[in-house]
């Protein structure tokens, strides 16, 4: 299918059939897929699906041929001001070397794990979506750009269709860059989508809902995209107290807004909601290894999400300087970055050049310091307690974009008997995304689940599988290490939709929950596996 | 001086003055923030590992492998290694395509130096040094030349038939390749003509001393030229270009990862883009039009105090 195709006045563009995916691997080879959930009918007359039958934005329809004229208008308003250093200095090189360089060669598709899953649907090509931007900006923003539009190759329509099934185009790539990595002319359509997200954002207020108004609006409002306030997060610390002196029988103070510390330790606040047990363990780790630290109970400080990472550098800009802020009326040395790949990026790479060098302090990857904390020797661990079998998600925001790759290796070698781990292929900087990154994990609006599960997150449960096969049997535990609060969440919803642990026996942690596992002074196991225990929700 | 010689310079002028401006302007866009992508060679970590592996990381004194962006980079140009390793069927055509562009460009350099030591009277006749640039471009030339078309004619047949290239392929890139082509083409028509390039030489001669072209031309010659000459004048206008990103996305996006120490260069420019205003109409910006600025908008939580925490 040609870009331009993407103007053309139909019901649907494309759709997803389940015959067309990518095989998965036993046990999975015979699995019957279930297709993606048609909308509604009430749904369809109000959400914009033209693309591929999937609604992520909910996306309302124009009521009138007036507003669909402003909203083009306001489209192409807000690409030129993409196009402006006032507008966009955060990001206008890297945009304007790729809006410009493109040699048409389709390397990057065979890097992106959402076409390859689809089975190849030309719409979902890294290319496309891009195409469809630089199309549009060389036909109706630059000189002269309708002489020749066809022989150019840049004769695309631009109307409503054109622009809605863009805004959900948009939010089916997981800014993963995999397809940027190995371009042979540093190409970057990853960063095109995330501009794309930004033009729709910035411009016109439209942005995934759960990222936007349940998201970072929800962060700057309540403190957090959870919706856990500022009143209640030292409650909820409260209970991890309880829960690991019923755990470790060890009564630990979790320290709270603690001036002067060494550290501000933040976690994605989702972890406290959906598996406890991570915070708690960096609690256990942190007091067994000495470590001198504190939580924030500060607005936007105990959530180290950053959703405007992946769609408004405004909103990004705002969560980033709290951050920032916040550690500074602390007076710690340094931010330590929980179990959070999105947060590493966010606070480490991106914020680094938001404020002048003297208003900045230092930011570091939990990773590093826990294989520090292994390393000193600080705490003793058994292996034979972590021995079962254990393979290990990259996320892609903290290696392939921030290059931490060895520590988290370190660590698991250090806490499972020899040959327990194996590699997931590829692996470390060349690995593939869960499937749920860029928001995804979070996104759950009109039939989008459905797409996740058979598309985005198909790359990564075929690795997961792969990683294990010859030991599939069920009753042979096998465990995925995630140590990232949404790669986590997207491999639970995998795990859980395919109902891999009751057919395969593998089952998903973090990291520091494997630590605690393996301590010597921990007396009772402190992982648990679905079915050991009727309250578990890890 | 000549009608195919004025030609030459005015081509010779629009390339310098528009590929200059396109350089210019990447290199004056401001400072982005960082967005690098690992692999970075001069971490100097096979494994595609950073600094942030490394604890304390800001006390270290960061010692970069420059020479690693080297060996990583001459393998890339020369022989488009990300092609080879990534998308082999379109490799086999585009590295003859691109070798033989890299050695037709190295015959010129060589004619050129021949037409130079010329102007002194050095001739391949009389002179070893004029001898030996005869033969250098004559061993960088017919090689480039027949590599050349065996590129451009694979790449031609290549986004005719496969279809992943079809649809992204314009009449505008066939047009390209088969202008190419028709270089390479005729340059080795004229090679077989003129087998020494003293043709070739003379009219390179009288480019530098600004003088009348003493030997005739054919007309195939001629026709080479017309296809250079409009070639080279229209090359900084089109992707072609894209040793511009090689250079630019590499060293100043993916392996930009230079952390914010307090720089006093990389601060004034971060004070500088914060007093830049803000015109995104959404709602929840609140630019107001161009009245605020980044530094306004960004430490500005509309939400702050609007509920109960």
């Amino acid at each position: 299918m040609r870009p331009e195709e993407i103007s053309k006045k139909t019901e649907q563009l494309v759709t997803i059939k389940p015959e067309d995916l990518s095989p998965l691997p036993f046990p999975y080879d015979t699995y019957e897929e279930t297709p993606i959930t048609p909308l509604k009918e009430e749904q369809k007359k109000k959400w914009e699906h033209s693309l591929d039958g999937v609604s992520a934005l909910t996306l309302p329809k124009p009521e009138t041929p007036e507003e669909e004229e402003r909203l083009v208008k306001a489209f192409l308003s807000g690409l030129e001001k993409l196009m402006t250093k006032e507008n966009n200095w955060t990001f206008l090189q890297p945009l304007m070397l790729s809006m410009e360089y493109c040699a048409k060669c389709q390397t990057c598709a065979d890097a992106c794990p959402a076409f390859e899953a689809s089975g190849r649907k030309d719409i979902y090509r890294p290319t496309f979506r891009a195409d469809v931007l630089r199309k549009i900006a060389k036909k109706y923003l630059s000189k002269g750009g309708k002489i020749l539009a066809g022989f150019r190759g840049h004769d695309i329509d631009l109307n409503w269709d054109t622009i809605a099934r863009l805004a959900e185009l948009a939010y089916r790539c997981t800014l993963c860059r995999r397809c940027a990595s190995v371009c042979p002319v540093g190409v970057d359509n990853g960063l095109i989508t995330h501009e794309l997200r930004k033009l729709f954002s910035q411009e016109m207020g439209i942005a995934g809902p759960e990222i936007h108004e349940k998201g970072s609006v929800k962060h700057l409002k309540f403190g957090s995209s959870t919706g856990m306030t500022t009143a209640a997060v030292a409650d909820i610390i409260e209970y991890l107290e309880d829960d690991i002196e019923e755990k470790t029988g060890k009564r630990i103070k979790i320290p709270l807004n603690k001036k002067g510390a060494e550290i501000l330790l933040i976690h994605n606040a989702g972890e406290f909601m959906a598996w406890p047990e991570n915070p708690m363990a960096f609690a256990i780790l942190f007091d067994a290894a000495g470590i001198d630290y504190t939580l924030s109970t500060d607005l936007v400080g105990y959530d180290a999400v950053n959703y405007g990472l992946w769609y408004d550098d405004v909103q990004f800009a705002r969560v980033a300087l709290k951050h920032i802020e916040i550690a500074r009326n602390l007076g710690v040395k340094k931010i330590v970055i929980g179990e959070c790949g999105h947060a590493h990026k966010a606070l480490s790479v991106i914020a680094d050049r938001l404020l002048p060098g003297a208003q900045m302090i230092p930011r570091e990857s939990s990773y590093t310091l826990l294989n520090d904390i292994v390393k000193s020797g600080k705490i003793k661990f058994d292996p034979t307690k972590n021995d079962f079998p254990v393979t290990l998600h990259d996320p892609c925001n903290a290696v392939r974009l921030m290059g931490i790759v060895k520590p988290q290796r370190e660590v698991i070698n250090a806490i499972f008997p020899p040959g327990r781990f194996r590699e997931m292929e590829p692996h470390g900087v060349k690995n593939y995304c869960c499937g749920g990154g860029s928001g995804f994990a979070i996104m759950s609006s009109g039939n989008f689940t459905d797409w996740k599960r058979l598309v985005s997150g198909r790359k990564k449960l075929t690795q997961i599988l792969n990683a294990f096969q010859g030991e599939m049997d069920p009753s042979i535990k096998k465990m995925v290490c995630a140590p990232c609060s949404n790669c986590k969440g997207q491999i639970r919803d995998m795990l859980e939709s395919y109902e891999v642990y009751e057919k395969t026996g593998i089952w998903y942690t973090g990291l520091v929950e494997l630590m605690v596992n393996a301590m010597v002074d921990q007396e009772k196991p402190f992982l648990e596996w679905p079915g050991e225990d009727d309250d578990d929700d890890m | 001086m000549g009608f195919l010689q004025i030609l030459t310079y005015l081509s010779g002028l629009v390339f310098v003055i528009a590929f200059g401006a396109k350089l210019l302007k990447y290199a004056t866009m401001p400072m982005h923030v960082r967005w690098e992508l690992y692999p970075i060679p001069h971490e100097g970590k096979e494994w595609g590992g950073s600094f942030y592996e490394e604890i304390d990381h800001w006390k270290k004194v960061r010692h970069k492998d420059h020479m690693a962006q080297y060996r990583f980079m001459v393998p890339e140009i020369l022989f488009i290694r990300a092609l080879h390793e990534d998308n082999k069927p379109l490799w086999y055509w585009s590295f003859p395509f691109h070798m033989g562009l890299y050695l037709c460009i190295g015959g010129l350099v060589f004619l050129g130096f021949g037409a130079f030591v010329q102007i002194f009277g050095m001739v391949p006749e009389n002179s070893a040094l004029a001898s030996l640039f005869q033969s250098l471009t004559t061993v960088f030339a017919v090689p480039g030349y027949i590599l050349g078309t065996i590129g451009a004619l694979g790449l031609i047949v290549k986004r005719t038939t496969d279809s992943n290239l079809t649809d992204v392929t314009a009449g505008i890139d066939f047009m390209n390749l088969i202008w190419l082509g028709l270089l390479f083409v005729t340059g080795f028509i004229v090679w077989l003509q003129d087998p020494g390039f003293n043709v070739s030489r003379a009219f390179f001669q009288s480019l530098l001393t600004f003088g009348p072209m003493k030997e005739p031309m054919s007309a195939i010659h001629v026709v080479n030229l017309l296809i250079f000459i409009g070639f080279w004048a229209y090359f900084p206008f089109t992707p072609m270009t894209h040793m511009v990103s090689k250079y630019f996305m590499w060293d100043k996006v993916k392996w930009d990862d230079n952390p914010n120490r307090g720089d006093a260069g990389m601060d004034s420019k971060i004070k500088k883009y914060l007093t830049y205003p803000v015109t995104w109409a959404a709602v929840h910006i609140d630019s107001q039009g161009g009245k605020k600025t980044w530094a306004d908008i960004a430490t500005t939580n509309p939400w702050d105090n609007k509920e109960q925490k």
